[in-house]
Protein backbone atom coordinates (compact mmCIF):
# COMPACT_ATOMS: atom_id res chain seq x y z
CA UNK A 1 0.00 0.00 0.00
CA UNK A 2 1.35 3.06 -1.03
CA UNK A 3 1.13 6.79 -2.81
CA UNK A 4 3.17 8.68 -5.34
CA UNK A 5 4.50 10.93 -2.71
CA UNK A 6 6.33 7.74 -1.24
CA UNK A 7 7.84 6.11 -4.16
CA UNK A 8 11.36 7.54 -3.56
CA UNK A 9 11.44 8.19 0.23
CA UNK A 10 9.55 4.50 0.96
CA UNK A 11 8.59 2.43 -1.81
CA UNK A 12 11.86 2.65 -3.40
CA UNK A 13 13.72 0.74 -0.41
CA UNK A 14 11.11 -1.98 -0.02
CA UNK A 15 11.84 -2.51 -3.62
CA UNK A 16 16.20 -2.73 -3.20
CA UNK A 17 15.30 -5.10 -0.04
CA UNK A 18 12.19 -7.57 0.22
CA UNK A 19 10.50 -6.69 -2.52
CA UNK A 20 11.91 -8.62 -4.95
CA UNK A 21 11.52 -12.25 -2.55
CA UNK A 22 8.22 -11.86 -3.08
CA UNK A 23 6.90 -14.51 -6.38
CA UNK A 24 4.52 -11.60 -7.38
CA UNK A 25 5.05 -7.61 -5.96
CA UNK A 26 2.43 -5.50 -6.83
CA UNK A 27 3.23 -1.30 -6.07
CA UNK A 28 -0.60 -0.27 -4.96
CA UNK A 29 -0.71 3.44 -5.49
CA UNK A 30 -3.58 5.80 -6.35
CA UNK A 31 -1.82 6.71 -9.74
CA UNK A 32 -0.13 4.36 -12.25
CA UNK A 33 3.52 4.90 -13.07
CA UNK A 34 6.30 3.85 -14.67
CA UNK A 35 8.18 2.52 -10.74
CA UNK A 36 5.57 0.14 -11.48
CA UNK A 37 2.74 1.22 -9.48
CA UNK A 38 -0.57 -0.20 -9.98
CA UNK A 39 -3.36 3.18 -10.43
CA UNK A 40 -6.90 2.04 -8.27
CA UNK A 41 -9.25 4.17 -8.69
CA UNK A 42 -9.27 6.29 -5.27
CA UNK A 43 -7.80 8.82 -3.67
CA UNK A 44 -4.64 9.63 -1.55
CA UNK A 45 -5.22 9.49 2.43
CA UNK A 46 -5.89 7.82 5.44
CA UNK A 47 -9.57 8.36 4.96
CA UNK A 48 -9.03 6.36 1.55
CA UNK A 49 -7.15 3.61 2.98
CA UNK A 50 -9.71 0.76 2.98
CA UNK A 51 -10.81 1.78 -0.66
CA UNK A 52 -7.65 1.23 -1.43
CA UNK A 53 -7.59 -2.36 -0.24
CA UNK A 54 -10.69 -3.54 -1.30
CA UNK A 55 -9.97 -1.92 -5.14
CA UNK A 56 -6.28 -3.30 -4.55
CA UNK A 57 -7.65 -7.24 -3.54
CA UNK A 58 -10.58 -6.40 -6.54
CA UNK A 59 -7.95 -5.75 -9.47
CA UNK A 60 -5.80 -8.72 -7.77
CA UNK A 61 -8.37 -10.88 -7.87
CA UNK A 62 -9.48 -9.54 -11.24
CA UNK A 63 -6.07 -10.40 -12.58
CA UNK A 64 -4.17 -12.67 -10.15
CA UNK A 65 -5.93 -15.45 -8.99
CA UNK A 66 -4.08 -17.98 -10.40
CA UNK A 67 -0.51 -16.85 -10.36
CA UNK A 68 -0.18 -16.92 -6.61
CA UNK A 69 -1.12 -19.09 -3.73
CA UNK A 70 -1.64 -17.15 -0.78
CA UNK A 71 -2.14 -12.62 -1.05
CA UNK A 72 0.15 -10.54 1.84
CA UNK A 73 -0.82 -6.97 1.83
CA UNK A 74 1.98 -4.86 3.77
CA UNK A 75 2.55 -1.22 4.42
CA UNK A 76 5.45 0.41 2.21
CA UNK A 77 7.16 0.82 6.02
CA UNK A 78 7.11 -2.89 6.32
CA UNK A 79 9.65 -5.11 6.80
CA UNK A 80 8.97 -9.03 5.29
CA UNK A 81 10.98 -11.88 5.52
CA UNK A 82 9.34 -14.12 2.88
CA UNK A 83 10.88 -17.43 3.59
CA UNK A 84 9.55 -17.29 7.41
CA UNK A 85 6.05 -16.22 6.03
CA UNK A 86 7.03 -18.89 2.97
CA UNK A 87 7.43 -21.39 6.02
CA UNK A 88 4.52 -20.40 8.34
CA UNK A 89 2.01 -20.98 5.49
CA UNK A 90 3.45 -24.18 3.60
CA UNK A 91 1.28 -26.09 6.37
CA UNK A 92 -2.04 -24.92 5.26
CA UNK A 93 -4.29 -25.31 2.54
CA UNK A 94 -4.88 -21.72 0.20
CA UNK A 95 -8.31 -23.89 -0.55
CA UNK A 96 -9.94 -23.10 3.03
CA UNK A 97 -11.01 -19.57 4.09
CA UNK A 98 -8.20 -18.51 6.43
CA UNK A 99 -6.72 -15.08 7.06
CA UNK A 100 -3.41 -14.43 8.98
CA UNK A 101 -1.53 -11.62 10.61
CA UNK A 102 -1.22 -10.13 14.06
CA UNK A 103 -4.62 -10.99 15.59
CA UNK A 104 -6.36 -8.24 17.35
CA UNK A 105 -9.22 -8.05 19.65
CA UNK A 106 -11.58 -5.61 19.47
CA UNK A 107 -14.30 -4.08 17.23
CA UNK A 108 -14.57 -7.85 15.44
CA UNK A 109 -15.76 -10.56 17.50
CA UNK A 110 -13.05 -13.10 16.20
CA UNK A 111 -10.57 -10.99 15.97
CA UNK A 112 -9.12 -8.62 12.96
CA UNK A 113 -5.25 -8.33 11.65
CA UNK A 114 -3.48 -5.31 12.19
CA UNK A 115 -2.81 -3.39 8.97
CA UNK A 116 0.64 -2.00 9.40
CA UNK A 117 2.10 -5.47 10.61
CA UNK A 118 0.67 -6.86 7.30
CA UNK A 119 -1.91 -9.99 6.97
CA UNK A 120 -2.21 -12.76 4.02
CA UNK A 121 -5.28 -13.87 2.35
CA UNK A 122 -5.81 -17.56 1.11
CA UNK A 123 -7.06 -17.92 -2.04
CA UNK A 124 -10.81 -18.70 -0.90
CA UNK A 125 -10.52 -15.71 1.47
CA UNK A 126 -9.55 -13.42 -1.52
CA UNK A 127 -12.58 -14.99 -3.15
CA UNK A 128 -14.82 -14.42 -0.60
CA UNK A 129 -13.81 -11.10 0.44
CA UNK A 130 -14.04 -10.29 -3.42
CA UNK A 131 -17.59 -11.77 -3.47
CA UNK A 132 -18.92 -9.88 -0.50
CA UNK A 133 -18.66 -6.79 -1.92
CA UNK A 134 -19.65 -8.04 -4.79
CA UNK A 135 -22.93 -9.56 -3.23
CA UNK A 136 -23.43 -6.21 -1.03
CA UNK A 137 -22.72 -8.47 2.10
CA UNK A 138 -19.57 -6.44 2.62
CA UNK A 139 -19.20 -2.64 2.41
CA UNK A 140 -16.99 0.19 2.90
CA UNK A 141 -18.47 0.97 6.49
CA UNK A 142 -15.50 2.26 7.86
CA UNK A 143 -12.09 3.58 6.75
CA UNK A 144 -9.77 1.71 8.86
CA UNK A 145 -8.70 -1.02 6.45
CA UNK A 146 -8.00 -3.41 8.87
CA UNK A 147 -11.06 -3.46 10.91
CA UNK A 148 -12.50 -3.33 7.91
CA UNK A 149 -11.55 -6.20 6.21
CA UNK A 150 -11.65 -8.43 9.36
CA UNK A 151 -15.59 -7.49 9.73
CA UNK A 152 -15.65 -8.59 6.18
CA UNK A 153 -13.86 -11.68 6.85
CA UNK A 154 -16.21 -12.41 9.38
CA UNK A 155 -19.32 -11.84 8.12
CA UNK A 156 -18.07 -14.19 4.84
CA UNK A 157 -16.94 -16.97 7.26
CA UNK A 158 -13.09 -16.34 6.64
CA UNK A 159 -10.96 -17.46 10.01
CA UNK A 160 -8.48 -15.77 11.87
CA UNK A 161 -5.51 -18.11 11.95
CA UNK A 162 -2.49 -18.15 14.61
CA UNK A 163 0.67 -16.77 13.48
CA UNK A 164 2.33 -17.32 16.15
CA UNK A 165 5.81 -20.01 16.25
CA UNK A 166 5.50 -23.15 18.42
CA UNK A 167 6.49 -21.65 21.18
CA UNK A 168 4.14 -19.14 20.98
CA UNK A 169 6.20 -16.23 19.76
CA UNK A 170 4.77 -13.42 17.59
CA UNK A 171 5.68 -13.44 13.92
CA UNK A 172 4.27 -10.58 12.71
CA UNK A 173 5.32 -6.96 14.59
CA UNK A 174 2.83 -3.64 14.33
CA UNK A 175 6.17 -2.16 15.90
CA UNK A 176 9.71 -2.53 15.10
CA UNK A 177 11.56 -5.02 17.88
CA UNK A 178 13.01 -2.30 20.28
CA UNK A 179 9.60 -2.13 21.27
CA UNK A 180 9.05 -5.88 22.29
CA UNK A 181 11.85 -6.68 23.27
CA UNK A 182 13.33 -4.90 25.99
CA UNK A 183 11.84 -6.07 29.15
CA UNK A 184 9.83 -3.40 30.48
CA UNK A 185 8.82 -2.07 34.33
CA UNK A 186 5.43 -2.23 35.34
CA UNK A 187 3.66 0.65 33.37
CA UNK A 188 0.07 1.21 32.54
CA UNK A 189 -0.44 -0.67 29.22
CA UNK A 190 0.08 0.66 25.85
CA UNK A 191 -3.13 0.48 23.73
CA UNK A 192 -0.82 -1.79 21.25
CA UNK A 193 -0.76 -4.23 23.69
CA UNK A 194 -4.02 -3.99 25.38
CA UNK A 195 -5.73 -4.90 21.13
CA UNK A 196 -3.82 -8.29 21.32
CA UNK A 197 -5.78 -11.11 20.85
CA UNK A 198 -3.39 -13.60 22.58
CA UNK A 199 -1.28 -12.84 26.11
CA UNK A 200 1.05 -10.37 24.83
CA UNK A 201 4.86 -10.73 25.95
CA UNK A 202 7.30 -8.10 26.56
CA UNK A 203 10.75 -9.69 26.42
CA UNK A 204 12.85 -11.94 24.63
CA UNK A 205 9.49 -14.54 24.41
CA UNK A 206 7.90 -11.67 22.35
CA UNK A 207 9.64 -12.47 18.92
CA UNK A 208 9.87 -15.24 16.98
CA UNK A 209 13.70 -16.43 15.89
CA UNK A 210 11.68 -16.74 12.41
CA UNK A 211 9.97 -13.45 12.47
CA UNK A 212 7.70 -12.43 9.32
CA UNK A 213 7.23 -8.75 9.86
CA UNK A 214 8.28 -5.45 11.47
CA UNK A 215 6.34 -2.35 10.44
CA UNK A 216 7.22 1.47 11.21
CA UNK A 217 10.33 0.51 9.47
CA UNK A 218 12.07 3.95 7.60
CA UNK A 219 14.09 3.58 4.36
CA UNK A 220 17.71 3.31 6.55
CA UNK A 221 15.70 0.66 8.63
CA UNK A 222 14.96 -1.37 5.42
CA UNK A 223 18.22 -1.72 4.53
CA UNK A 224 19.38 -2.29 8.10
CA UNK A 225 17.11 -4.82 8.87
CA UNK A 226 18.43 -6.42 5.15
CA UNK A 227 21.82 -6.91 6.72
CA UNK A 228 20.34 -7.93 10.25
CA UNK A 229 18.35 -10.67 8.87
CA UNK A 230 20.65 -11.81 5.33
CA UNK A 231 23.69 -11.29 6.66
CA UNK A 232 25.00 -10.77 10.25
CA UNK A 233 25.48 -13.84 11.83
CA UNK A 234 27.84 -15.69 14.01
CA UNK A 235 30.60 -17.70 12.30
CA UNK A 236 29.55 -21.62 13.48
CA UNK A 237 26.73 -20.99 15.38
CA UNK A 238 24.09 -23.42 16.00
CA UNK A 239 20.67 -21.92 16.80
CA UNK A 240 19.08 -23.32 19.60
CA UNK A 241 15.17 -23.06 17.97
CA UNK A 242 14.75 -25.23 15.77
CA UNK A 243 10.73 -25.22 14.69
CA UNK A 244 11.30 -28.50 12.97
CA UNK A 245 12.59 -30.88 16.21
CA UNK A 246 9.89 -29.89 18.59
CA UNK A 247 7.26 -32.51 17.91
CA UNK B 1 -55.67 -45.37 34.23
CA UNK B 2 -52.70 -45.83 36.28
CA UNK B 3 -50.73 -47.46 33.57
CA UNK B 4 -51.96 -43.99 31.06
CA UNK B 5 -50.33 -42.17 34.01
CA UNK B 6 -46.95 -44.56 34.10
CA UNK B 7 -46.70 -44.23 30.15
CA UNK B 8 -46.89 -40.55 30.57
CA UNK B 9 -44.70 -40.08 33.17
CA UNK B 10 -42.28 -41.95 30.79
CA UNK B 11 -43.34 -40.21 27.92
CA UNK B 12 -41.60 -37.24 29.72
CA UNK B 13 -38.86 -38.57 31.25
CA UNK B 14 -37.79 -39.40 27.17
CA UNK B 15 -39.58 -35.92 26.24
CA UNK B 16 -36.54 -34.41 29.12
CA UNK B 17 -33.83 -36.39 28.28
CA UNK B 18 -33.82 -35.85 24.62
CA UNK B 19 -34.00 -31.80 25.43
CA UNK B 20 -31.54 -32.73 27.74
CA UNK B 21 -29.00 -33.88 25.61
CA UNK B 22 -30.01 -31.92 22.52
CA UNK B 23 -29.26 -28.69 24.73
CA UNK B 24 -25.65 -30.68 25.78
CA UNK B 25 -24.37 -31.33 22.52
CA UNK B 26 -25.26 -27.75 21.75
CA UNK B 27 -22.97 -26.59 24.57
CA UNK B 28 -20.55 -29.06 23.78
CA UNK B 29 -20.10 -27.68 20.33
CA UNK B 30 -19.55 -24.29 21.97
CA UNK B 31 -17.25 -25.27 24.57
CA UNK B 32 -14.96 -26.99 22.35
CA UNK B 33 -14.46 -24.75 18.80
CA UNK B 34 -13.11 -25.80 15.43
CA UNK B 35 -8.98 -25.84 16.55
CA UNK B 36 -7.72 -22.24 14.95
CA UNK B 37 -5.27 -22.93 12.40
CA UNK B 38 -1.94 -21.91 13.68
CA UNK B 39 1.40 -21.46 11.82
CA UNK B 40 2.64 -23.42 15.41
CA UNK B 41 2.58 -26.77 13.16
CA UNK B 42 5.51 -28.65 11.81
CA UNK B 43 6.16 -28.89 8.14
CA UNK B 44 5.33 -32.06 6.55
CA UNK B 45 8.47 -32.58 5.20
CA UNK B 46 10.83 -32.02 7.42
CA UNK B 47 14.38 -29.96 6.59
CA UNK B 48 17.36 -31.60 7.74
CA UNK B 49 19.40 -28.98 9.53
CA UNK B 50 22.13 -27.32 7.52
CA UNK B 51 25.66 -29.16 7.93
CA UNK B 52 28.32 -26.68 6.31
CA UNK B 53 31.81 -26.27 7.14
CA UNK B 54 30.84 -23.50 9.46
CA UNK B 55 28.59 -26.15 11.77
CA UNK B 56 31.90 -28.46 11.63
CA UNK B 57 34.42 -26.17 12.58
CA UNK B 58 32.15 -23.89 15.30
CA UNK B 59 32.59 -25.58 18.32
CA UNK B 60 36.42 -26.22 18.55
CA UNK B 61 36.75 -22.65 17.94
CA UNK B 62 35.88 -21.51 21.69
CA UNK B 63 38.41 -23.87 23.34
CA UNK B 64 41.18 -23.56 20.49
CA UNK B 65 41.22 -19.35 20.33
CA UNK B 66 40.67 -18.57 23.64
CA UNK B 67 39.55 -14.69 24.08
CA UNK B 68 39.65 -12.57 27.16
CA UNK B 69 37.58 -9.74 26.73
CA UNK B 70 37.69 -6.46 29.24
CA UNK B 71 35.27 -3.78 29.34
CA UNK B 72 35.82 -0.36 30.05
CA UNK B 73 33.56 0.54 32.55
CA UNK B 74 32.60 2.75 35.83
CA UNK B 75 30.38 2.66 38.71
CA UNK B 76 27.61 4.58 37.50
CA UNK B 77 27.29 2.48 34.11
CA UNK B 78 26.71 -0.95 35.71
CA UNK B 79 22.95 -0.89 36.21
CA UNK B 80 22.50 1.17 32.53
CA UNK B 81 25.08 -0.01 30.72
CA UNK B 82 27.51 -2.99 31.62
CA UNK B 83 25.07 -5.43 32.98
CA UNK B 84 23.18 -5.35 29.64
CA UNK B 85 26.71 -6.23 28.18
CA UNK B 86 26.77 -8.87 30.83
CA UNK B 87 23.28 -10.14 29.84
CA UNK B 88 24.25 -10.30 25.98
CA UNK B 89 27.87 -11.08 24.99
CA UNK B 90 29.73 -10.46 27.60
CA UNK B 91 28.77 -14.62 28.41
CA UNK B 92 30.64 -15.47 25.27
CA UNK B 93 34.09 -14.73 26.35
CA UNK B 94 35.89 -17.42 27.64
CA UNK B 95 36.76 -14.71 30.46
CA UNK B 96 35.16 -11.69 30.86
CA UNK B 97 36.65 -8.63 33.25
CA UNK B 98 34.63 -5.48 33.75
CA UNK B 99 37.12 -2.86 34.63
CA UNK B 100 36.38 0.16 36.44
CA UNK B 101 37.95 2.22 39.38
CA UNK B 102 36.01 0.80 41.63
CA UNK B 103 36.11 -2.82 43.05
CA UNK B 104 32.42 -4.11 43.12
CA UNK B 105 30.00 -7.26 43.70
CA UNK B 106 29.14 -6.95 39.73
CA UNK B 107 31.69 -7.85 39.71
CA UNK B 108 34.42 -4.82 38.83
CA UNK B 109 38.00 -5.30 39.23
CA UNK B 110 39.20 -1.98 40.95
CA UNK B 111 41.94 0.02 38.76
CA UNK B 112 44.16 2.36 41.13
CA UNK B 113 42.69 5.22 38.83
CA UNK B 114 39.91 8.08 38.62
CA UNK B 115 36.68 7.73 36.71
CA UNK B 116 36.42 10.49 33.98
CA UNK B 117 37.76 10.69 29.90
CA UNK B 118 40.99 11.91 31.29
CA UNK B 119 41.73 8.92 32.71
CA UNK B 120 40.54 6.52 29.76
CA UNK B 121 44.24 5.84 29.34
CA UNK B 122 45.56 5.40 32.50
CA UNK B 123 42.28 2.83 33.13
CA UNK B 124 43.42 1.08 30.08
CA UNK B 125 47.19 0.60 30.77
CA UNK B 126 46.00 -0.52 34.88
CA UNK B 127 43.93 -2.90 33.13
CA UNK B 128 46.46 -4.72 30.96
CA UNK B 129 48.79 -4.69 33.49
CA UNK B 130 45.97 -6.73 35.92
CA UNK B 131 45.60 -9.06 32.64
CA UNK B 132 48.72 -9.67 32.11
CA UNK B 133 49.93 -10.26 36.20
CA UNK B 134 46.59 -12.36 36.91
CA UNK B 135 45.20 -13.91 33.55
CA UNK B 136 48.01 -14.16 30.86
CA UNK B 137 48.19 -18.08 30.39
CA UNK B 138 44.22 -18.22 30.59
CA UNK B 139 43.60 -16.69 27.37
CA UNK B 140 45.07 -16.70 23.94
CA UNK B 141 43.50 -13.18 23.01
CA UNK B 142 42.75 -9.96 25.30
CA UNK B 143 39.98 -8.35 23.83
CA UNK B 144 39.43 -4.66 24.98
CA UNK B 145 35.81 -3.61 24.57
CA UNK B 146 33.70 -0.44 26.11
CA UNK B 147 30.26 -1.20 28.11
CA UNK B 148 28.63 0.22 24.71
CA UNK B 149 30.13 -1.89 22.23
CA UNK B 150 28.59 -5.00 21.25
CA UNK B 151 30.64 -7.83 19.87
CA UNK B 152 29.71 -11.36 18.09
CA UNK B 153 32.55 -13.16 19.54
CA UNK B 154 31.90 -16.22 17.43
CA UNK B 155 33.35 -13.58 13.88
CA UNK B 156 36.28 -12.45 16.57
CA UNK B 157 37.35 -16.32 17.29
CA UNK B 158 37.13 -16.89 13.58
CA UNK B 159 39.19 -13.72 12.29
CA UNK B 160 41.75 -14.73 15.17
CA UNK B 161 41.67 -18.15 14.38
CA UNK B 162 44.47 -18.07 11.62
CA UNK B 163 46.64 -16.18 13.40
CA UNK B 164 49.42 -17.21 15.88
CA UNK B 165 48.61 -15.22 19.23
CA UNK B 166 53.07 -15.85 20.05
CA UNK B 167 53.42 -13.03 17.30
CA UNK B 168 53.68 -9.30 17.97
CA UNK B 169 50.09 -8.21 16.15
CA UNK B 170 47.00 -6.22 17.01
CA UNK B 171 43.75 -6.25 15.30
CA UNK B 172 40.78 -3.89 15.37
CA UNK B 173 39.30 -0.70 13.42
CA UNK B 174 42.48 0.94 11.77
CA UNK B 175 42.89 4.25 11.78
CA UNK B 176 45.60 6.48 10.11
CA UNK B 177 46.73 9.79 11.51
CA UNK B 178 49.18 10.31 14.79
CA UNK B 179 50.68 6.61 14.46
CA UNK B 180 52.37 5.95 11.06
CA UNK B 181 51.48 2.65 11.09
CA UNK B 182 48.30 2.96 12.27
CA UNK B 183 46.47 2.73 15.47
CA UNK B 184 42.82 0.93 16.36
CA UNK B 185 39.80 3.22 17.40
CA UNK B 186 39.01 2.36 21.14
CA UNK B 187 35.34 2.38 20.71
CA UNK B 188 34.93 -0.50 17.90
CA UNK B 189 37.37 -2.79 20.59
CA UNK B 190 40.96 -3.86 19.42
CA UNK B 191 42.34 -7.80 20.34
CA UNK B 192 45.81 -8.13 21.55
CA UNK B 193 48.23 -11.07 20.84
CA UNK B 194 49.75 -12.73 23.47
CA UNK B 195 52.89 -11.52 22.38
CA UNK B 196 51.57 -7.65 22.29
CA UNK B 197 50.16 -7.98 25.45
CA UNK B 198 53.38 -8.74 27.05
CA UNK B 199 55.12 -6.36 24.84
CA UNK B 200 52.61 -3.67 25.76
CA UNK B 201 53.13 -4.15 29.85
CA UNK B 202 57.27 -4.53 28.89
CA UNK B 203 57.31 -1.08 27.37
CA UNK B 204 55.44 0.53 30.64
CA UNK B 205 57.84 -1.60 32.75
CA UNK B 206 61.20 -0.22 30.64
CA UNK B 207 59.76 3.34 30.27
CA UNK B 208 59.65 2.72 26.97
CA UNK B 209 55.59 3.52 26.39
CA UNK B 210 54.65 6.34 29.20
CA UNK B 211 51.68 7.97 29.49
CA UNK B 212 51.58 10.73 27.09
CA UNK B 213 48.41 11.58 26.09
CA UNK B 214 44.90 11.09 27.30
CA UNK B 215 43.41 8.89 24.07
CA UNK B 216 43.53 5.63 24.76
CA UNK B 217 43.29 4.02 21.40
CA UNK B 218 45.96 6.43 20.11
CA UNK B 219 47.98 6.07 23.08
CA UNK B 220 48.15 2.71 22.86
CA UNK B 221 48.77 2.60 19.25
CA UNK B 222 52.05 4.72 19.65
CA UNK B 223 53.16 2.40 22.51
CA UNK B 224 52.74 -0.82 19.88
CA UNK B 225 54.43 0.82 17.55
CA UNK B 226 57.26 1.80 19.20
CA UNK B 227 57.48 -1.98 20.85
CA UNK B 228 57.39 -3.31 17.04
CA UNK B 229 53.94 -4.56 17.35
CA UNK B 230 52.28 -4.89 14.11
CA UNK B 231 48.94 -3.78 13.24
CA UNK B 232 46.57 -6.49 11.62
CA UNK B 233 44.05 -6.17 8.73
CA UNK B 234 40.79 -6.92 10.07
CA UNK B 235 38.44 -7.18 7.28
CA UNK B 236 36.87 -10.61 5.69
CA UNK B 237 38.40 -12.14 2.39
CA UNK B 238 35.81 -9.63 0.78
CA UNK B 239 37.38 -6.66 1.91
CA UNK B 240 34.70 -5.70 4.47
CA UNK B 241 35.48 -3.97 7.96
CA UNK B 242 34.34 -6.16 10.82
CA UNK B 243 35.22 -3.93 14.10
CA UNK B 244 32.37 -0.70 13.50
CA UNK B 245 33.34 2.50 15.47
CA UNK B 246 29.55 3.01 14.80
CA UNK B 247 26.51 0.85 15.12
CA UNK B 248 25.10 -0.25 11.34
CA UNK B 249 22.87 2.19 10.26
CA UNK B 250 26.26 4.29 10.04
CA UNK B 251 27.56 2.68 7.31
CA UNK B 252 24.49 0.71 5.56
CA UNK B 253 22.60 3.39 3.30
CA UNK B 254 24.92 4.55 0.55
CA UNK B 255 25.31 8.32 1.23
CA UNK B 256 24.66 11.64 -1.38
CA UNK B 257 28.22 13.16 -2.22
CA UNK B 258 28.90 15.32 0.78
CA UNK B 259 31.44 16.45 3.18
CA UNK B 260 33.12 13.51 4.59
CA UNK B 261 32.57 13.01 8.25
CA UNK B 262 35.52 12.36 10.53
CA UNK B 263 35.22 8.70 11.38
CA UNK B 264 35.29 8.32 7.20
CA UNK B 265 38.50 10.79 7.17
CA UNK B 266 40.46 8.48 9.51
CA UNK B 267 39.95 5.29 8.00
CA UNK B 268 43.35 3.18 7.23
CA UNK B 269 41.49 1.65 4.29
CA UNK B 270 39.65 3.05 1.72
CA UNK B 271 35.84 3.59 3.33
CA UNK B 272 33.13 1.93 1.71
CA UNK B 273 29.17 3.11 2.47
CA UNK B 274 26.47 1.00 1.25
CA UNK B 275 26.48 -2.48 1.42
CA UNK B 276 30.08 -3.36 1.39
CA UNK B 277 30.50 -1.81 4.25
CA UNK B 278 29.96 -4.33 6.38
CA UNK B 279 30.83 -7.88 6.77
CA UNK B 280 28.26 -10.21 7.41
CA UNK B 281 30.62 -12.12 10.17
CA UNK B 282 30.66 -8.47 11.72
CA UNK B 283 32.60 -8.47 14.90
CA UNK B 284 31.82 -5.07 16.77
CA UNK B 285 29.35 -2.03 16.59
CA UNK B 286 30.20 0.63 19.45
CA UNK B 287 27.50 3.54 20.67
CA UNK B 288 24.88 0.48 21.33
CA UNK B 289 22.85 1.30 24.13
CA UNK B 290 20.71 -0.99 26.29
CA UNK B 291 17.90 -1.98 23.97
CA UNK B 292 20.51 -1.93 21.23
CA UNK B 293 22.13 -4.94 23.06
CA UNK B 294 19.10 -6.49 23.64
CA UNK B 295 18.03 -5.81 19.97
CA UNK B 296 21.33 -6.76 18.22
CA UNK B 297 21.06 -10.09 20.03
CA UNK B 298 17.80 -10.48 18.92
CA UNK B 299 19.26 -10.22 15.21
CA UNK B 300 22.50 -11.74 15.72
CA UNK B 301 21.75 -14.90 17.48
CA UNK B 302 18.05 -15.19 16.67
CA UNK B 303 16.21 -13.81 13.39
CA UNK B 304 16.61 -15.28 10.40
CA UNK B 305 15.18 -16.61 7.12
CA UNK B 306 14.37 -20.24 7.25
CA UNK B 307 16.43 -22.41 5.27
CA UNK B 308 18.00 -19.46 3.84
CA UNK B 309 21.20 -20.38 2.39
CA UNK B 310 23.94 -17.25 2.54
CA UNK B 311 25.46 -16.04 0.15
CA UNK B 312 28.78 -15.06 1.90
CA UNK B 313 30.80 -18.46 2.89
CA UNK B 314 34.26 -17.71 3.54
CA UNK B 315 35.72 -20.63 3.90
CA UNK B 316 35.13 -20.93 -0.04
CA UNK B 317 36.83 -18.36 -1.22
CA UNK B 318 40.37 -19.44 -0.32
Amino acid sequence: MTQPQHLESRTQHVRDTWGKRCNIILYMSSKESDFPTVGLNVSEGRSQLYWKTIRAFQHIHKHHLDDADWFLKADDDTFVVLENLRYGLSKHNTEEPLFFGRRFTPFVKQGYMSGGAGYVLSKEALRRFVKGFAEGLCTHNTELEDTGLGQCMETMKVRTGDSRDVMRRQTFHPYPPDYYLPRQLPRRRPWYLLYEHYNPVEGPGCCSDLAISFHYIDAVGMHTLEYYTYHLRPYGYKYRFNPDLTD
Amino acid sequence: MRLFKHYILFLSGVAVSVLLSITYSRVQRTLTPTPTPTFAMHARNTYTVWHTAENRRALDLSQKVRVLCWVMTQPQHLESRTQHVRDTWGKRCNIILYMSSKESDFPTVGLNVSEGRSQLYWKTIRAFQHIHKHHLDDADWFLKADDDTFVVLENLRYGLSKHNTEEPLFFGRRFTPFVKQGYMSGGAGYVLSKEALRRFVKGFAEGLCTHNTELEDTGLGQCMETMKVRTGDSRDVMRRQTFHPYPPDYYLPRQLPRRRPWYLLYEHYNPVEGPGCCSDLAISFHYIDAVGMHTLEYYTYHLRPYGYKYRFNPDLTD
